[in-house]
């Protein structure tokens, strides 16, 4: 692909806006939380955002969220994520590489079962909720 | 720890974020012999006896990193520079702002790999703070410059996968264009 200009990036975004048909998103999108504190990058945690995008984008998933967060403070786990699918509990994931990022999006956001070998916390509030 | 060029570039704009910059200058230039950065920010900046301790590997605000205790930005940095007989300086003014730039020789055999620009550049982006990054990038006297406020103006919210899949191809085909040596 050549070069994209401003220009040609706001041309791609309003053929992509017609494209798509009138969804309500906004609080009902799964979300992925990246860990992007000094010790996640170096674990890898920037192959862990290239993955799920790429992975999202290959099953043509659009409206999940990618977010980042600063350190969460589980260096022993890093990369560290976070995922919070509607109507599931959130959970965070350790140690999740490219692969792991891709099981997270097909087991876990396509096929609403958590990746359980890869679990690293389930926050107690959740549970009770 | 394997950090790359691009993860302590990374790590060094997040800490202008850290520090409640709103504007954000961030300049990677590679020249025939050179890497050279700079990352200049408005943010709340460092007393000079913070400045002081700021490059001690072993300080970190106590704020983060509750487990570690340990900063890696800035010694990293410097510890880099002198293994590779780079320079590397920082200038801070508390309330006004910081600088922080490198030169490093691109041959020297100690200096880390560079590792991938493109993600950096997406993913600081996209890091969701509230202030302006404005990213110039240049290569054997090839340019590209991209800003937040530009791009989040055309592709609206940068945390969704359409955007950040056209925010990654924008960055991509710019970075490929200055690198290739054939245009
Ligand atoms: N741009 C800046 N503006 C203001 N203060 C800064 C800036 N850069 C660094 N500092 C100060 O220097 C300290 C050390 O920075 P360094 O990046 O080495 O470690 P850290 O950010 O605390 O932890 P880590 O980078 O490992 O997550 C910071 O805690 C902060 O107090
Ligand atoms: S990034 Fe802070 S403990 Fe890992
Ligand atoms: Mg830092």
């Amino acid at each position: 692909m050549a070069k994209m200009t401003l220009e040609e990036l706001r041309n791609l975004r309003d053929a992509k806006k017609k494209e798509m048909t009138q969804r309500d998103t906004n609080d009902k999108s799964a979300q992925i939380i990246i860990g992007m504190g000094t010790c996640g990058i170096a674990a890898g945690a920037k192959e862990a955002f290239d993955a799920f995008l790429d992975e999202l984008n290959s099953h043509e998933i659009k409206d999940t969220k990618i977010t980042q967060t600063g350190c969460m403070g589980l260096c022993f786990s890093e990369p560290t994520v976070e995922v919070d699918v509607p109507g599931m509990p959130r959970v965070i994931y350790g140690n999740v590489d490219g692969k792991i990022a891709r099981r997270i999006v097909k087991e876990h956001i396509m096929g609403k079962a958590l990746v359980s070998d890869h679990i690293f916390d389930k926050p107690a509030a959740d549970i009770i909720k | 720890m394997h950090a790359t060029i691009c993860d302590l570039i990374t790590d060094l704009t997040q800490n202008s974020i850290e520090a409640g910059a709103t504007e954000i200058h961030l300049k990677v230039e590679e020249t025939k012999t050179n890497l050279n950065v700079v990352i200049a920010d408005n943010g709340k900046g460092m007393s000079a006896e913070i400045l002081g301790k700021a490059k001690d590997p072993f300080y970190s605000d106590g704020q983060k990193h509750k487990h570690r205790r340990v900063g890696l930005g800035l010694p990293f940095l410097f510890q880099t520079a002198e293994m590779t007989g780079g320079t590397a300086t920082i200038e801070s003014e508390e309330g006004v702002g910081t600088t922080v730039a490198f030169s490093f020789d691109r041959a020297n055999v100690d200096l880390p790999m560079f590792g991938n620009f493109a993600t950096a550049a997406v993913t600081l982006m996209a890091y969701g703070f509230d202030g302006n990054l404005i990213i110039e990038r240049s290569v054997n006297g090839k340019s590209y410059s991209a800003s937040k406020n530009e791009l989040a103006e055309v592709l609206g919210d940068l945390s969704n996968t359409e955007s950040l899949t056209l925010l990654k191809q924008f960055i991509q085909t710019n970075e490929k264009e200055i690198l290739n040596p054939n245009i």
